[in-house]
């Protein structure tokens, strides 16, 4: 079965900033949470804007349900639910008008729904949402993007701005979105502890740049971080370090396979690593 | 489509509930007494903050995520241009009804608060010619200098684009003076003419904006 969301050799330049989105690719399988992760400024919204035709790729291809997205496919973009980081919404709008302004845009608008969510996260029907905190304005945008029935949601830093309990809610939606198998969930995150609990593939973005794509749990489970004296890491055979960086008496590597390592450098540290070292190790580490 | 005009006219709708106010109050003083000046003022003045309030929507929207959150709806952003510029031929419309209305009063109340209803005529398609001149100007420069000037600049914007209609009636009317002999039906014609080429540049505006609109990223 093909994936929901495909991006094949994606690349976009911005002359003035000296940005490039440079040969983007990798998929999103039906069913599946797929986090996206990097840090401010490492492409991640222009990748969601090229995905969403916000902004123009200058070449690659990225398929939605198997199909390249144009200006006129509106059908597509019904299917799909999309939460920005901030204030989705104007501010003199209340929710009621909200409602009333997305069930003459989306023809599945689920007003219901939308209402039972509203209720769900404590938000007022009829206060203008200038007046709603950023965790509010953000569960807002959840409930809309939701309300529609779409089978892919994209979701720009959406758990931004909300407390850990709210997170916390939040992700047991996203899970509860995705029991259904035809539906699947872009995060764009760079709370790595949100990705750790529900996703079930990690890409890494640094500079434009892919630089890691994998399950959550290879990444969990079957990578590790040795923690490695100078003379150790000589030792290493560099076809084993994805990664590594020099702390003051140690120098910490990470390897795809910690078990295999385990065997093969039997002197040697070796520690589960987590999606926050994982970034740190990719974006500040150097490779051999 | 429905969705994106009821956007539009909740956005104006916000900001012209005062304005509404005034000139309820304005009109119904100004239906009491004879003043053609004060009339002729409160029409075109009228005409065009209720224009100008519908025009703004846009600014309003790039200032928040708004913009760029309706371009992933399921609507194409020819129909985003299209609801905006019908966005602001209705509330034209609302502008031109309230002083309309005030009109027939004081017509009711004290004769023809005119020296000649033709004038009456005048001073509403000269309201009506300068907001569609506005918008004409305003859409698209809007959307071509959004990423170089920011939206905060949309007052700026605004108050560029009535001028530039100012001098585009300015130029019609002398033109129509120099080149039509003076008589009541020659002057229907310089109407007919304002009229005519302030929808004509209305018109070919929506195309053009909605070329420049395609290209643009957010």
């Amino acid at each position: 079965m093909e994936p929901i969301l495909e991006l094949e050799n994606i690349t976009k330049s911005f002359s003035k900033s000296n940005f490039t989105l440079d040969n983007l690719s990798f998929a999103l399988p039906y069913g599946n949470i797929l986090g996206f992760v990097g840090e401010n400024g490492a492409g991640k919204t222009t990748t969601i804007g090229c995905i969403l035709n916000t902004i123009h790729k200058d070449s690659g291809t990225i398929r939605l349900f198997g199909k390249e997205m144009q200006d006129d496919d509106t059908a597509l973009r019904e299917k799909i639910g999309v939460v920005y980081d901030g204030d989705n919404f104007p501010g003199f709008w209340t929710a009621k008008q909200l409602s009333q302004v997305m069930s003459g845009l989306y023809t599945c608008w689920d007003h219901g729904l939308f209402e039972k969510y509203l209720e769900e996260f404590k938000l007022p029907y009829t206060q203008k949402i200038k007046h709603f905190s950023r965790g509010m304005s953000m569960k807002l945008a959840i409930a809309a993007a939701l309300s529609h029935h779409p089978q892919l949601l994209i979701l720009d830093e959406a758990t931004s701005g909300l407390d850990p309990i709210m997170r916390d809610e939040m992700l047991d939606i996203f899970l509860d979105f995705v029991q259904a198998e035809d539906h699947s969930i872009l995060l764009s995150s760079h709370i790595t502890s949100d990705l750790e609990k529900v996703a079930d593939y990690i890409t890494f973005i640094h500079n434009g740049r892919l630089i890691l794509t994998a399950s959550k749990d290879d990444l969990i489970y079957r990578y590790a971080v040795l923690r490695c004296k100078d003379s150790q890491f000589q030792a290493l055979d560099p076809a084993d370090v994805i990664a590594f960086r020099k702390r003051d008496f140690q120098i910490d590597v990470l390897v795809a396979d910690g078990k295999a390592v385990e065997k093969k450098y039997k002197d040697i540290v070796t520690d589960h690593v987590s999606i926050d070292e994982i970034m740190l190790l990719l974006v500040k580490g150097a490779s051999l | 489509m429905k969705g994106l005009l009821k956007n539009n006219i909740y956005a104006t709708l916000s900001g012209a509930k005062i304005l509404s106010i005034v000139m309820v109050l304005v009109g119904i003083f100004l239906a009491l007494v004879i003043s053609p000046p004060l009339l002729t003022t409160f029409t075109v003045v009228g005409i065009i903050s209720y224009s100008a309030f519908a025009v703004s929507v846009v600014k309003e929207e790039f200032t928040s995520k708004w913009g760029k959150y309706k371009l992933t709806l399921p609507v194409m952003r020819s129909e985003i241009i299209k609801s905006q510029f019908l966005n602001q031929l209705l509330w034209t419309a609302v502008g031109t009804l309230l002083p309309a209305a005030v009109t027939t009063l004081s017509w009711f109340l004290h004769g023809c608060p005119f020296d000649s209803p033709f004038d009456i005529v005048t001073t509403f398609v000269l309201g009506i010619s300068l907001s569609l001149f506005m918008g004409a100007v305003y859409f698209p420069l809007f959307h071509l200098f959004f990423h170089t000037l920011g939206a905060d600049r949309g007052d700026f914007f605004m108050g560029l684009c009535l001028g530039c209609a100012f001098i585009f009636d300015c130029i019609i009317v002398s033109l129509v003076n120099r080149f039509i002999e003076p008589g009541l039906k020659n002057r229907l014609l310089g109407i007919v003419i304002l009229l005519t080429v302030s929808i004509a540049a209305y018109a070919l505006s929506y195309p053009l904006t909605v070329r420049i609109f395609k290209r643009r990223e957010y």
